[in-house]
């Protein structure tokens, strides 16, 4: 068997003995390998969170890979956890990950491997309740069939209310009748949505709504936002895997949310708003885990990191930590180009050197004011130079292909910035390399271009062609795609309703697991299953839509207004940029006047580089200058 | 000047990988503040070097690790911690104690000294190892007299895989020691010295010719031998009031 450290657990800052009988019990489980679940940060919070309670405990639990299934399936062993290797069956609670799309059939794969009927209508009282958040859940249609409750954005407190209500059914003896009324209550909790409460109407191929049931059932689902991330500095005791995993280091949360606005990005609209964590409490998180974990190497994690109002002083700060002894290296991932700034690099790069990408998610000027990534071509060069100048030799830059209005000359203009960023490189370093990462872009939910109509796999692989043409004598800039095809699968399952249920039960009964690595992926087992349901891609996933039409996620709110993402769509297909809200006024997008919070932010201003849409010039600092045109007047047009 | 250090490695952290017990071993060492010394480069590392490389699924009594120490860090036999053991000073016996009480549970480090650098490396002088195992379900009875055959014989022809081919070899030359060892509730337990030299060979190449077709259970390196001065010894002994800590 490959990597029997996966399945052993004893990881440092893992809860022993918590087995407590009368408790509440969830299993944690990430439907992905055990390498890429444990750095979960979201996970291992609530992880920690449940084992501080009196009335609830947890373990994790991860898919195991092939071989292993094949074993457990063989000799008759269900699904467990890590921890204690305790079945998933005992469990009250299974609650899964969903950081990702292409992992739904790894999730019917671990109820299964649990020995529970993956429907949830064939579900027993007494069963575990299957549960399932992160940023997926945002659409929980395409697995409504399959899960018993969704809960919607962060878990930190709500996961308190989850756990009374499950702790009352638990002490009632889970009785026949039972589950129904447990899934009512939890479906009156704020932030949770249990699909089976609600109906899909459909008139044709156009879905009409998705309407409660009940009446004591809410029509829509609110988001949960916890409002300051200092009252929550987890986790406290970062796992650390006797085996190495992905982001192997100490992990600290610097902020979560992000106001930069760029269009493509889920992750940035359904976090909103900006929470940055006290510098002083990150300083704290840092050297006590440093000290704790023996790590030598620190990421300060958030979606754009070097926005942190403090980023300077607490990389400076990190690395002059006597503890270190000099040596700890900083990652700082998610690096916005015009905020990383030479002292940035300079403080960075002290210790080891870590991996450096930057994400220009665009070729050309016009693309990325669509996108509305208004990072110029200066910036960008700015930020390499800072690079190269302190010593790196190679560097990554991420784009997507397959934007909307994309044309053949703004996929080309990639290869010019890859070729002009080591242009620049080769006046530092003879060893000056660039690798283009390039992914084809799938419109998400709750964003300005869900309504788009993604590329077929043809036009992507066109595009993918005509970037390797371009750049094919070039040896310097390296070129790596992700697979055309998977995008496919990856548009059914992000943007689709109900009717999706089915297709993804086909393709797992197929053995369609681990559809995220490209030696399980098989887009034909998503044709077939599509074409057994008698459901067509084209309208899935490539097709337009307009404003009037009802969309699966309609009920489901991360606060943002669908009024607010309409003109935000409208505006991106004029071409308009939208500056971050974080520094400049409130455009009423919804994420904080809904809920009544606010930006958490140390710093009135926004970091070098500027805000969103300025294209400033590096040089004059701190200067802003404002030349977009204001919000109202976009309205109007 | 440098640490030598024999360890353990018992229970379910038998399944952890070689590669990612240096890992393991390394952060133990800067929590305590280890005054190791860092390769020069691009990306420095910290300084060790192990013994030879266990199997992953194999437990161990005799796990061993020289680390090289920054020579301004030792006074008077003592150890100046530096790093997040800054202001320490450890005689070993409170180095051995904290470093296993930083290392995850079914590692513990079982001797310790510090000694001058110098000679050749652990991996080249290691001659053999001793072992312990247990034969799924085999007979006892049987187990016995394949021994004996074995012993008696001039040859003990295995196979194994070499780069997805079968390599057949005799091994009797490098077959020092094999007997029985009572019974685990797995199956009988077999004691074996094996050679390490030309190359090390492994408990699992003898279950064939001891009880062919059954499945080894749990094995476990008890020593590591080095030859000095043609003196047969390990690198660290044990001493006599060790009691070895089990994991499941
Ligand atoms: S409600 Fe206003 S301040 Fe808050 S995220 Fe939306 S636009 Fe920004």
């Amino acid at each position: 068997m490959e990597k029997p450290a996966r399945y052993i657990g004893c990881e440092d800052g893992a809860s022993t003995d918590i087995y407590k009988p009368d408790a509440t019990s969830w299993l944690l489980t990430y439907p992905d390998t055990y390498e890429i679940g444990l750095p979960n940060q979201g996970l291992q919070i609530l992880y920690e969170l449940l084992n501080e309670r009196h009335d609830a405990f947890a373990e994790r639990s991860y898919a195991p890979w092939t071989d292993m299934e094949a074993q457990m399936r063989s000799n008759d062993l269900p699904l467990f956890s890590v921890d204690t290797h305790r079945p998933a069956a005992e469990f009250d609670i299974l609650a899964f990950n969903l950081s990702a799309e292409l992992v739904y059939t790894n999730v019917l794969n671990c109820i299964d491997l649990a020995g529970l009927a993956v429907r949830a209508s064939e579900r027993h009282d007494g069963d575990p309740l299957i549960g399932a958040g992160g940023h997926c859940a945002y659409n929980p249609e395409p697995l409504a069939d399959f899960i018993d409750f969704f809960v919607m954005g962060d878990g930190e407190e709500v996961i308190a209310e989850i756990t009374t209500t499950v702790g009352e059914w638990r002490k009632s003896g889970k009785p026949s009748g039972s589950r129904e009324n447990v899934l009512r209550a939890l479906g009156q909790i704020a932030g949770v949505y249990v699909p089976s409460m609600y109906e899909a109407t459909y008139d044709g191929a156009k879905l009409t709504g998705v309407q409660p049931k009940h009446p004591d059932v809410p029509t829509s689902v609110q988001k949960r936002t916890v409002a300051d991330l200092a009252d929550w500095p987890y986790p406290r005791n970062q796992l650390v895997p006797l085996t190495e995993v992905v982001h192997d280091r100490l992990n600290v949360e610097i902020f979560r949310g992000c106001t930069r606005g760029c269009r493509f990005c889920q992750a940035g609209m359904i976090t909103r708003p900006v929470r940055e964590r006290p510098a002083s409490q990150v300083r704290e998180m840092i050297s006590k885990g440093l000290e704790r974990t023996g790590y030598d190497e620190v990421s300060l994690t958030s979606l754009s990191t070097a926005d942190f109002s403090n980023i300077e002083e607490v990389v400076t700060d990190t690395i002059e930590e006597p503890g270190t002894c000099g040596r700890v290296s900083v990652a700082l991932p998610s690096l916005r180009v015009d905020a990383f700034t030479v002292g940035v690099a300079a403080q960075v790069s002290r210790a080891r050197r870590t991996g450096l990408t930057f994400a220009p998610e665009a070729g050309s000027w016009r693309m990325r004011q669509i996108i509305n990534k208004l990072i110029t071509e200066e910036d960008l060069y700015e930020a390499v130079r800072s690079a190269y100048s302190q010593g790196w030799h190679r560097m990554k830059l991420y784009f997507l292909t397959g934007l909307p209005s994309e044309m053949d000359e703004d996929t080309l203009a990639i290869a010019d910035l890859a070729e002009n960023c080591v242009a620049i490189g080769q006046q530092y370093t003879k060893k000056a390399s660039v690798t283009v990462s390039l992914g084809g872009f799938v419109p998400k939910p709750h964003t300005p271009f869900q309504w788009f109509g993604q590329n077929e796999p043809a036009e992507l692989r066109r595009k993918v062609d005509l970037l390797r043409e371009r750049l094919r004598r070039n040896k310097r800039v390296h070129l790596k795609w992700h697979s055309p095809e998977a995008t496919t699968a990856e548009g059914i399952t992000s943007r689709g309703d109900r009717r999706i249920g089915p297709v993804i039960e086909h393709v797992w009964r197929q053995g369609g697991t681990f559809q995220e690595w490209s030696e399980h992926f098989d887009l034909r087992l998503w044709e077939e299953a599509m074409s057994a349901s008698e459901l067509d891609i084209e309208w899935y996933v490539d097709r337009h839509r307009d404003e009037n039409e009802v969309l699966p996620w309609d009920h489901i709110h991360a606060g943002l207004h669908k009024d607010f993402l309409w003109q935000d769509w409208q505006d991106a297909l004029a071409g308009f940029g939208l500056e971050d809200c974080r520094w400049t006024p409130c455009y009423d997008c919804g994420a904080c006047t809904e809920y009544g919070i606010e930006h958490v932010v140390a710093s009135p201003v926004p970091p070098n580089g500027g805000s969103q849409g300025t294209g400033q010039d590096l040089t004059t600092g701190h200067v802003v200058p404002v030349d977009l045109r204001p919000r109202a007047a976009v309205r109007g047009t | 000047m440098r640490l030598r250090i024999r360890f353990s490695k018992m229970g379910k952290v038998r399944f952890v990988g070689h590669r990612d017990v240096a890992r393991i071993v390394e952060r133990a060492l800067r929590r305590c503040g280890v005054p190791i010394t860092y390769s020069q480069g691009f990306s420095p590392r910290a300084r060790m070097s192990f013994g030879l490389a266990l199997p992953t699924c194999y437990e161990s009594e005799a796990e061993y690790l020289d680390v090289p120490l920054d020579p301004d860090s030792i006074v008077d036999g003592q150890i100046a911690c530096t790093g997040w053991g800054q202001g320490k000073l450890h005689n070993p016996q409170q180095m051995q104690a904290a470093l296993s009480e930083a290392l995850p549970t079914g590692f513990d480090v079982v001797a310790l000294t510090v000694e001058p650098k110098g000679g050749r490396s652990l991996q080249e002088t290691v001659v053999s190892c001793g072992w312990k195992f247990d034969i799924l379900g085999a007979v006892t009875q049987e187990v016995e007299e394949a021994i004996e055959r074995a012993l008696a014989s001039s040859e003990i022809e295995t196979e194994r895989k070499k780069k997805n081919e079968l390599v057949r070899e005799n091994i009797r030359y490098g077959v020092y020691d094999l007997r029985m060892d009572g019974e685990s509730e797995r199956g009988p337990i077999v004691v074996a010295e094996l050679s390490a030299k030309p190359r090390v060979i492994r408990p699992s190449e003898l279950v064939d010719v001891l009880a062919p077709g059954a499945e080894m259970g749990i094995a476990r390196r008890t020593h590591q031998w080095i030859e000095h001065d043609g003196q047969r010894q390990e690198p660290l002994m044990l001493s006599k009031s060790l009691q070895l800590k089990e994991y499941s």
